[in-house]
């Protein structure tokens, strides 16, 4: 187990390491100039063979530059934040402060995840807490490692405890949440519904990324153009698709497309079936849980066996199924890079039914205005995120329709008294 | 072309009555796939959706090579409702669920008169490798109401039913209405104790009912049965017991004490009711084999391909038995071992195989793993673009 990563075995031991880093995070402050200066250190440090081969490393590297998180900050904190210092409003001023000690729960399928929500809680001023799933630790150990070789990457360091313990230990749990002042919850349905009921102190600010899913969508425009912009389409949708193995809440699980985009789906079938293959031979699978495999195998029968106008296309192997049918209505998702197309007369249709649960839309539209008639539509049907295919996983604030630093700081109000 | 019904019972019939466990692997193979290849070709002549789905299937059916490429279906699949047929609804006799635990949707496979026959003949065939095919009295660790259903049965019953070709009189020993908790019947079970004490007597019950509903109350009562000739066969897997901390060696070693019989005359037996009539019962050396009439592979979850020898993978059962459904080729949650591909000590031939246990629940997924939905008819909505 790296050094970084502690193991617990005792909710008193949780608690008094929670109890340093939030003395820690108190007793020194860093401005979010201060922790960009540091961060971006840390992420042109990330590099060599192992590093390299983390997935979302690169997306981390983009991440971690201070062009990415100075806007981010300014936008939710205002210059003022940017600098840690208090801004005028009328008769008062604010000022953001840290939370104290901020503990993160990220999700078990998202190698870097760790690292983008601790990131999130340090701009805030905040000392982090990381409860790394045990898939990850080994990842989480490597890219943390990396910040102590950098200048000032002690001083962020010092805040961050990174524990592992086995998810069944709810008194560890308890104890975790007991300790913390701010809490970032990332993870499927059964993690979150379960992190969600912890017994976080009154006061604690507690902020949920997921569960979530996401869909695509394009129209006859954007299909019909040429054959270059068709094979583009279908290889941003296919990327779309691999990155996460279609895990994350961003990843598209089914995708509606415009019936008169493509006429004679044989075409478009055998365009994205070439993407796919494309990126399987970039980016082949390296593990599958069994489970994983069955639940596969199982969507590919169900979905013809179910309706005999259905189609499929899939591989002797697990790697990628495409299922094509008709309809506005949302398929299970299957995950494990299996994506449903839908054929529909109008994108309206699909988005009209969406509830809460998606978080982003995926565009392929060839008219702006259809583009932002679309966008307003999902917008009110509770989706948070609308972006072109390709950049569906570009993690960016606000996410999930939530700001990532704000809701880990507290916006001081003072109001001086009247002296004159 | 399409075998006619008569003719694909004819070839079925001939590996029902071949050799159960020594033909040799490529001639077992060639066989099998070749009799595969037309059931799977009268299956897609009777189902369109079948049809559709082997047409997706990468690897023609009708020019695959092995066994191993041809397109089986998913456990799951089973679970449909009305179940997957081949054959007309008038035809059916039985409906056989699976054991399926609470809140789970049990799979139901619709048998005919002709694969209800093969069933009993295909258990039959290979329970007597085991045990011999000599007829003997046959206790029945369950309750009569558990084989009272009409068209339904469920795998209790079919199991029940499937060894009763074995019996010369059957007695169950327990009783209690259905959904009520089973008891041991005392006096019946005495009475035919004694009755059959110098007997060979086939047992057969549910593993948990057997230990739950017999073995743990008579221990406690201080029952001893003085049956050392019983054969006890049991089915249906370890999941409850694994609950309670019961290992097989305890099971049999409980048993063994209520019955005054060695605990090696128990006998564990791997079956599923979407591959009726073949049962995997434990050799000597601890593996399971696969008779004539159907095939074990096991499949490397990452590529779906075959394991090598030594390795674990998803449990793909084969049988040529089934024409009422298409159970012929399925895909279940079960991790298996392959020991050998041939040659195991026991003497049968082909593939040994261990059963290691159910694929396990995918750990807590991703983001993306949502498990509710609330996608509402577009007619309450109103949207405005």
């Amino acid at each position: 187990m790296p050094e970084i990563v502690r193991q617990f075995s005792h909710g008193r031991e949780l608690a008094d390491a929670a109890e340093r880093l939030r003395a820690q995070a108190l007793a020194r402050e860093l401005s979010p100039a201060q922790v960009i200066e540091i961060l971006e250190r840390w992420g042109e440090s990330l590099r060599g063979t192992e590093v390299d081969a983390i997935p979302g490393v690169p997306f981390l590297k983009i991440w971690l530059r201070r062009g990415t998180l100075e806007s981010m900050v300014v936008r939710e904190l205002g210059e003022e934040g940017l600098r840690g210092s208090w801004r005028e409003e009328g008769a008062a001023r604010l000022r953001a402060f840290p939370l104290g000690l901020v503990g993160h729960w990220p999700a078990g399928n998202i190698e870097i995840q760790p690292l983008l929500s601790m990131s999130c809680a340090l701009l805030g001023g905040n000392a982090c807490l990381v409860r790394v799933p045990s898939g990850l630790i080994r990842e989480t150990g490597l890219l943390i490692d990396k910040l102590a070789q950098v200048p000032g990457g002690n001083l962020l360091l010092e805040r961050i405890g990174v524990a592992s313990y086995e998810h069944e230990r709810t008194d560890l749990q308890f104890a975790m949440a007991e300790s913390v002042d701010g809490a970032m919850i990332w993870g499927g349905a059964e993690a979150v519904k379960e992190i969600r009921s912890l017994p976080f102190p009154d006061w604690a600010r507690v902020a949920v990324f997921g569960p979530r899913l996401s869909v695509a969508a394009m129209d006859g425009e954007s299909w019909s153009r040429d054959s270059i912009a068709r094979d583009d389409w279908c290889r941003r949708l296919a990327r779309d698709v691999w990155q996460f193995d279609q895990q994350a809440c961003s990843s598209p699980q089914m995708l509606f497309l415009e019936r008169s985009a493509v006429g004679d789906i044989a075409e478009f079938a055998r365009r994205l079936t070439e993407a796919f293959e494309e990126e399987q031979e970039l980016h082949p699978r390296r593990t599958i849980h069994a489970a994983q495999t069955s639940a596969i195998c199982l969507a590919r029968a169900t979905w013809l066996l179910d309706d005999a106008t259905r189609r499929a296309v899939f591989p002797a192997t697990p790697d990628w199924t495409l299922l094509f049918g008709t309809g506005a209505t949302m398929p299970t998702p299957t995950q494990g890079r299996t994506l449903s197309v839908l054929l529909v007369d109008d994108l309206l249709e699909p988005i009209a039914r969406f509830d809460g649960m998606v978080q982003t839309l995926g565009l392929a539209i060839g008219n702006r205005a259809k583009e932002a008639a679309l966008a307003e539509a999902a917008g009110r049907k509770g989706v948070d995120r609308i972006v072109p295919l390709g950049r569906m996983h570009v993690f960016g604030s606000p996410w999930d329709g939530t700001d990532l630093i704000r809701p880990m700081v507290r916006m001081v109000r003072h109001v001086a008294a009247n002296r004159d | 072309m399409i075998a006619s019904a008569e003719q694909l019972e004819e070839q079925i019939e001939a590996l029902l009555t071949a050799p159960t466990f020594s033909l040799e692997p490529s001639e077992h193979a060639q066989r099998l796939l070749a009799l595969l290849q037309r059931e799977l070709a009268h299956a897609a002549a009777r189902n369109p959706r079948l049809r559709e789905y082997f047409n997706a299937w990468p690897i023609d059916y009708r020019a695959a090579t092995t066994i191993a490429d041809l397109p089986y279906l998913p456990v799951g699949a089973f679970k449909a409702n009305p179940p997957l047929t081949l054959v007309a609804p008038e035809q059916i006799i039985h409906t056989l669920s699976s054991s399926a635990t609470t809140g789970q949707t049990p799979s139901r496979v619709a048998l005919d008169t002709p694969t209800s026959r093969r069933m009993v003949k295909g258990v039959v065939s290979i329970a007597s490798d085991f045990i011999g095919a000599k007829r003997r009295p046959y206790l029945v660790i369950d309750t009569p109401e558990t084989l009272a259903g009409l068209g339904d049965l469920g795998a209790r019953a079919a199991a029940i039913q499937g060894l009763r070709a074995f019996a010369t009189e059957m007695v169950c020993c327990l009783r209690g209405a259905t959904g009520a908790e089973p008891e041991v019947d005392e006096p019946q079970l005495l009475d035919v104790a004694a009755r059959w004490r110098d007997s060979e007597v086939l047992v057969y019950g549910f593993t948990y009912v057997i230990w739950q509903h017999f073995v743990v109350p008579l221990r406690e009562r201080g029952v001893r049965l003085a049956m050392r000739n019983v054969r006890i066969l049991h089915s249906g897997g370890w999941k409850r017991l694994q609950a309670q901390a019961v290992t097989p060696a305890a099971f049999a070693a409980g048993v063994g004490q209520v019955f005054g019989c060695d605990p090696a005359r128990v006998l564990d037996f791997y079956g599923m009711v979407e591959n009726v009539g073949v049962i995997y019962p434990d050799c000597e050396q601890g593996n399971k084999h696969v008779p004539a009439f159907a095939a074990v592979i096991v499949r490397d979850p990452l590529t779906l391909r075959p394991v090598e020898e030594g390795q674990q993978g998803l449990v793909q059962v084969c049988s040529a038995l089934p024409t009422s459904f298409p159970g012929f080729l399925v895909l279940t949650d079960d991790i298996a071992q392959v020991v050998h591909y041939d040659g195991c000590r026991c003497g049968r031939r082909g593939i040994a195989f261990r059963f290691v246990r159910r694929v396990p629940q995918a750990e807590m997924r991703g983001c993306g793993n949502i498990e509710t939905t609330r996608q509402r008819p577009p007619a309450v909505l109103s949207v405005h673009a």
